[in-house]
């Protein structure tokens, strides 16, 4: 459809010289650098193979070449689908268009085109007359563009026919006189039939030029009728189009599920198909929407209600005098139970026969008679005519049903006179209850009613159908409702009545539910031949243009079934769903029958009707693309002269090395973030302590004792080193209140009164590595001045104590016998140090002998406190060359081994804990060695 | 943009003139660089005791059967009951040749050379003839030169070239006699067959053969790019490729065939190959040289080594 104008076409001409400046591009090649270059000869074996280009290659020139046609094409002026002549001037612009349901797959497109047309009139300074021809009340008084505009941008497709009727009307009222200019109508295509006027009345109004828009005409397509046959449900659809075309047919069930589905095929030359969607009856009468073709509009969707329209059920039985006490009447239960959901029509005329013909005049789908015995004749027979053509009675036993006689017409199983009676005062059985109900039968889904317990009844004689004819039974197996088919009707009965006077089941909830499912089961009557009094039903659910049923809102007004509900949809009753969520009617766009029709395309002589379709006719000025092309085609140009030339090339390496050094930043920006900075000052003293054992002393700020806790402790370490697998670093002297003190298994502290008390910061600490598992060693060196009796407080001992008051000491006791520290490596008996005598003090109640009851409460067994008076580390301390410093008391050298010895037992007590004290064979193994 | 090689000097071959006068100036430069250069050298291998030639006592070894009496070292056999003769160091002075290749093509030089090819191979022929010179060896430049042992062999050198002029690719081996060295510094452009054809009459004379292949880096690396027209400084031809940058691989793997080709066949012929880019000092090619000539030289073989 598209076109290509050229608004200076002689420019064209130019092209001729392309083969000329082909002819000059060939003849100049880039201008190669000249290089000396001594070993030719090894270059001349490689650029044998290649072809050397003594000339452009040929895709610069064919580049070169499109640069010069694309420059004299775009001077050409090009122009896509340019322009048609422009709106007549001789009157105001007639803007016809059809916001129908057909056009609302389209409608963004025909608001563009018409947008287009009010443009051109604005340019042109002509009035407007605008019909839209789906609107209640289109007015064709010619008025402004803008207003106009206005008017168009807030209308909106409608899910109703086009208005054809009225349009003749409304422009002799709009445009009176005027001799519109340029007629232009947006149409759906959609005429009214054989004896199609529209064109006829639109060209009748003598304007200058006549156009017709029109759309896809693909998207006209309607679902006409929906029956349904024994084999499926017949759906008959009808289109504008004459090309053989197949469309999805699908069926939704009200939750919008697609339930069946099927293909309608339309062959070539027929407005009109059909298609089956083969189901079973059930799934049909869960049908509630059908659509047809892939574009949702009013049109492809078709509504069903007969699984959701309400019934007309007509109710017999009320004993005049009982309307005083209506609790005690039958109807009232009925009428309760049913007038939520279905129409209840009662009889005005008490007489049965009177009272039959009144309901049967009413078309109703079920009929409740109440009790009742016997009728007359004339009623049996309109009755019994009733229910053979489809209706549903359904009957409630009674005083007057059991004393009737066994040839009840309307009996449905053969019924015993008179009723039992269950747990009355002469009987021996219990009132029954209900047994569950069959789930095949029309109650299945409904639970067992637990709170219906039956007192009396009517019995069925036994019969070899009745239990086929059986809906509900008592526990004992006794029918309780049951069935007969008569003709395409039913009859149902319920052995007891419809009061509570023979049963709880009127009370019951399951009454509704019985009744309901019931009547659901009768057939839909249609009432269209009915009285017209029927309500008129409000607006439920409306479908929208685009073939979406959305709340009722605007203009939608309650439908009355019998008089709107057989016609074309129209603004006051569109499409949709009338009634309430109980029961409701559907009302669509096209009544059953009917069938799309194009416009009668027979215009009277001499008036010429251009066509166009709305898409892609706005005009396209190409010279800039093309202008744009060139420049983009230049740049190319340049581009690739500098890479024949080989500037890239040079480039190349200068940009990898930009672009892997913007790499290694951004990586590095990247990953910065990630290594989150988490090392605090001393992490690698804390990490050297934690990778070897150090012996570790407390350095008290006495310059003297510190140096003979370290000499001491590298002593030990030596001895260690010698003796054992231990193998310790240097011994660490410990800042209490700075240095990580958990990496210690112990924690030498020589008490010295002279030293600066450590603050309470520092001892609390010393708490908390006590608690979680380490060891100190308090050693207060005064073994010597404690005197004769050992009693005396000495002023270490005082320090001592001032430190352990703040400090959770367990009870402590001497190394008892036993003890691990006595022989976790040597077998010691005394512990001494420089002196020898004093006691080394743990905690007591772990010695073999139990000598405390106390119990260990440190982990492992290993006593978080030792203390000792005896001076170990001045016995342990050696200088570099392993001459002891200090002399022992006495001097003994044998001492300074037990000394030694004693450090090795605490260290190995510390590293392995009780695991000495484990061993089973330990007095047996003492005992082999004379211990 | 700039070009990346250039000839320096004329492009005429014929124009002898200019070239000689202009090699005339080069020469002194060379000269003192030469004297300089070789000085390192000299300094490096100081104290291995090798003045004096043929004076020095090597060895006492037992006397055998055959021998002249003459050789015997009385005092030394009268200490016992063995004959002893004395061996002493190398006496006869080696013969040098040396030539370098002065063509056209080896007036070349890349921007990211030092100097031209010629320049280099100059100074390499003078800095190892005034290192050998000084060791007492004979130099000769053969075709141009004969062998002489004098301190000032360079000067002479120099002279000789600067009168004469022009040197051939490849030397005369007319005068080339046995036993002699051969220093052969060139490009070794051209074809490696016909360069060995010609070596080959060499060798088989049992010449020792020490070729320095000078080298330009614009050469080895080929770091052309573009539409490029190579000219060959000697034949005058001219190859347009139209994108250099693509031929770089192959180029590359070519130059390389031709050097280990070249190489390998030169050490089937016992001589060796040592390879110089111009883009190096110059005193790197001058260490090989002199490490290979004074490790394979018939003397320190006869003296049996360090």
């Amino acid at each position: 459809m598209s076109a290509l104008g050229f608004a200076s076409p002689l420019v064209l001409a130019a092209l001729l010289a392309l083969p000329l400046i082909w002819y000059l591009l060939k003849l100049t090649p880039p201008k190669p650098m000249v290089e000396v270059f001594p070993p030719l000869a090894i270059l001349a074996k490689i650029l044998r193979r290649e072809e050397t280009p003594a000339q452009s290659p040929w895709w610069l020139t064919l580049l070169r070449m499109l640069l010069a046609a694309t420059i004299v094409l775009a001077m050409a002026g090009p122009v896509l689908n340019p322009k048609q002549a422009g709106l007549s001037t001789a009157g105001p612009l007639l803007l016809v268009v059809d916001n129908s349901w057909a056009a609302a797959n389209d409608w963004p497109e025909r608001l563009s085109a018409a947008g287009q047309l009010l443009d051109e009139a604005e340019a042109a300074n002509l009035p407007v007359s605008l019909v839209l021809t789906a609107s209640d009340r289109p007015d064709a008084t010619p008025q402004a563009v803008a207003e106009a505009r206005a008017q168009l941008t807030a209308a909106k497709v409608e899910p109703v026919p086009a208005n054809r009727a009225t349009l003749k009307t409304v422009l002799a009222e709009g445009l009176g006189s005027t001799r519109p200019g340029t007629l232009a109508y947006l149409t759906d295509g959609i005429g009214t039939g054989e004896k199609d006027a529209t064109l006829a009345t639109l060209s009748a109004l003598g304007p200058s030029e006549i156009r017709l828009i029109t759309g896809k005409d693909e998207a006209a397509v309607a679902v006409t009728a929906v029956r349904n046959l024994t084999a499926g449900t017949e759906v008959t659809a009808s289109r504008l189009s004459t090309m053989p075309l197949e469309l999805p047919v699908t069926a939704y069930d009200r939750q919008g599920r697609s339930i069946a589905s099927d293909v309608i095929r339309f062959s070539g030359g027929e407005r009109q198909a059909k298609a089956i969607l083969p189901a079973p009856l059930e799934l049909r009468n869960e049908f509630a929407r059908i659509s047809v073709g892939a574009l949702a509009n009013a049109g492809s969707v078709h509504l069903l209600d007969e699984g959701a329209k309400r019934r007309r059920v007509g109710l017999i039985g009320g004993d005049a005098d009982k309307s005083e006490r209506p609790l005690l009447s039958p109807v009232y239960y009925i009428r309760r139970a049913l007038s939520p959901f279905a129409d209840l029509y009662e009889p005005k005329d008490a007489a049965l026969d009177k009272a039959v013909t009144e309901l049967l005049a009413a078309k109703p789908s079920a009929i409740i008679m109440a009790d009742i015995g016997k009728m007359p004749p004339d009623a049996v027979t309109a009755l019994k005519g009733w229910v053979e053509g489809g209706g549903t009675l359904i009957r409630f036993a009674g005083p007057q049903l059991a004393a009737a006689s066994a040839s009840d017409p309307f009996a449905t199983v053969p019924l015993r006179q008179g009723e039992r009676a269950l747990g009355g005062v002469l009987s021996w059985s219990e009132p029954q209850m209900l047994a569950p109900l069959p789930q095949d039968g029309p109650f299945a889904g409904l639970d067992q009613p637990t709170d219906v317990h039956i007192r009396r009844q009517v019995l069925a004689e036994p019969s070899p159908d009745l239990a086929a004819q059986t809906l509900a039974s008592l526990e004992d197996g006794t029918p309780l409702i049951t069935r007969r088919e008569t003709g395409r009707g039913e009859i149902v009965l319920f052995h007891v009545s419809a009061e509570p006077s023979w049963s709880d089941l009127p009370l019951s909830g399951h009454f509704v539910e019985l009744l309901r499912q019931l009547v659901q089961l009768s057939h839909a009557t249609v009432n269209a031949a009915g009285n017209g009094k029927a309500e008129p039903l409000p607006p439920y659910r409306l479908l929208g243009a685009d073939g979406v049923l959305v709340a009722p809102s605007g203009a939608a007004q309650p439908l009355n079934p019998a008089r709107d509900g057989s016609g074309i949809a129209t603004l006051a009753h569109p499409p949709g769903l009338y009634g309430s969520e109980d029961g409701y009617v559907a009302h669509n766009l096209l009544p059953p029958g009917s069938t799309l029709q194009p416009l009668n395309s027979a215009v009277p002589a001499g008036v010429t009707i251009s066509r166009q379709s709305i898409l892609g006719e706005k005009p396209v000025d190409l010279t800039p693309i093309l202008l744009a092309l060139g420049v983009v085609l230049l740049l190319l140009d340049g581009l690739a002269v500098l890479w024949l030339n080989g500037l890239f090339a040079r480039l190349r390496q200068v940009t990898a090395v930009l672009l892997a050094t913007a790499l290694v930043l951004t990586l590095a920006l990247d990953a910065r973030p990630l290594l989150a900075e988490d090392g605090k000052p001393g992490d690698d003293l804390l990490l050297q302590r934690l990778d070897t054992t150090h012996l570790a002393y407390v350095m008290t700020g006495e310059q003297t004792v510190d140096d003979i806790s370290r000499a001491g402790l590298y002593g030990l370490t030596e001895f260690l080193t010698y003796r054992t697998a231990l193998e310790p670093g240097a011994p660490q002297g410990v800042d209490l209140a700075k240095d990580e003190l958990s990496v210690f298994p112990l924690i030498y502290w020589p008490v010295s009164a002279a030293a600066p008390m450590p603050d309470q910061k520092a001892i609390s600490r010393i708490g908390a590595y006590m608690r979680s598992g380490g060891t100190v060693l308090f050693d207060t060196r005064d073994q010597s001045e404690q005197g004769l009796t050992g009693d005396a407080v000495t002023p270490n001992g005082e320090r001592l104590r001032q430190i352990l008051a703040d400090l959770d000491v367990p009870p402590l006791e001497p190394v008892p016998r036993g003890h691990v520290l006595t022989r976790s490596f040597y077998l010691m008996t005394d512990f001494p140090g420089r002196y020898a005598g004093g006691p080394l003090w743990v905690e007591a109640g772990q010695g073999t002998n139990r000598t405390s009851d106390a119990a260990p409460v440190s982990a492992d067994g290993v006593s978080p406190i030792l203390i000792t008076a005896n001076d170990l580390a001045g016995a342990w301390a050696i200088d570099e060359t392993g001459t002891p410093l200090l002399p022992t008391v006495p001097p003994d050298e044998t001492q300074r081994e037990h000394a030694y010895r004693t450090g090795v037992n605490i260290m190995m007590y510390m590293l392995t804990g009780n695991y000495k004290g484990d061993q089973v064979h330990v007095p047996a193994l003492l005992e082999r060695l004379g211990q | 943009m700039a070009l990346i090689g250039e000839t320096t000097g004329p492009v005429s071959p014929r124009d002898a003139l200019m070239r000689a006068r202009q090699r005339a100036a080069l020469m002194p430069d060379c000269l003192v660089e030469a004297r300089r250069i070789a000085n390192t050298v000299i300094s490096g291998w100081h104290g291995r005791r090798k003045r004096g030639i043929g004076e020095n006592f090597w060895q006492f070894r037992p006397y055998a059967e055959g021998e002249s009496l003459s050789r015997i070292d009385w005092r030394r056999s009268a200490r016992d009951d063995h004959t002893y003769v004395r061996d002493r160091e190398w006496e006869a002075a080696h013969t040098i040749w040396l030539h370098a290749d002065l063509s056209a093509s080896m007036r070349y030089k890349s921007r990211t050379a030092m100097v031209s090819k010629e320049s280099r191979a100059l100074l390499l022929m003078l800095a190892i003839a005034d290192i050998l010179a000084r060791s007492g060896e004979r130099i000769g430049l053969p075709g141009l030169l004969q062998p002489l042992a004098s301190r000032h062999a360079a000067e002479r050198l120099a002279q000789a070239l600067m009168v004469e002029g022009d040197l051939p690719g490849l030397p005369e081996p007319n005068g080339m006699r046995t036993a002699a060295d051969l220093v052969l510094i060139s490009d070794f452009l051209d074809d490696p067959d016909l360069i060995l054809a010609r070596l080959k009459p060499l060798a088989d004379r049992g010449i020792r053969g020490h070729a320095v292949e000078v080298a330009d880096p614009a050469e080895a690396l080929f770091p052309y790019a573009g539409r490029t027209e190579f000219v060959d400084p000697e034949s005058g031809a001219r190859l347009t490729a139209g994108r250099a940058e693509t031929l770089g691989e192959d180029y590359r793997t070519a130059y390389q065939a031709r050097r280990s080709y070249l190489g390998e066949r030169l050490r089937q012929m016992g001589w060796h190959h040592i390879i110089h880019q111009t883009d190096r000092p110059a005193s790197e090619p001058l260490m090989a040289l002199y490490n290979t000539l004074s490790a394979g030289s018939g003397y320190r073989q006869a003296g049996g080594g360090r």
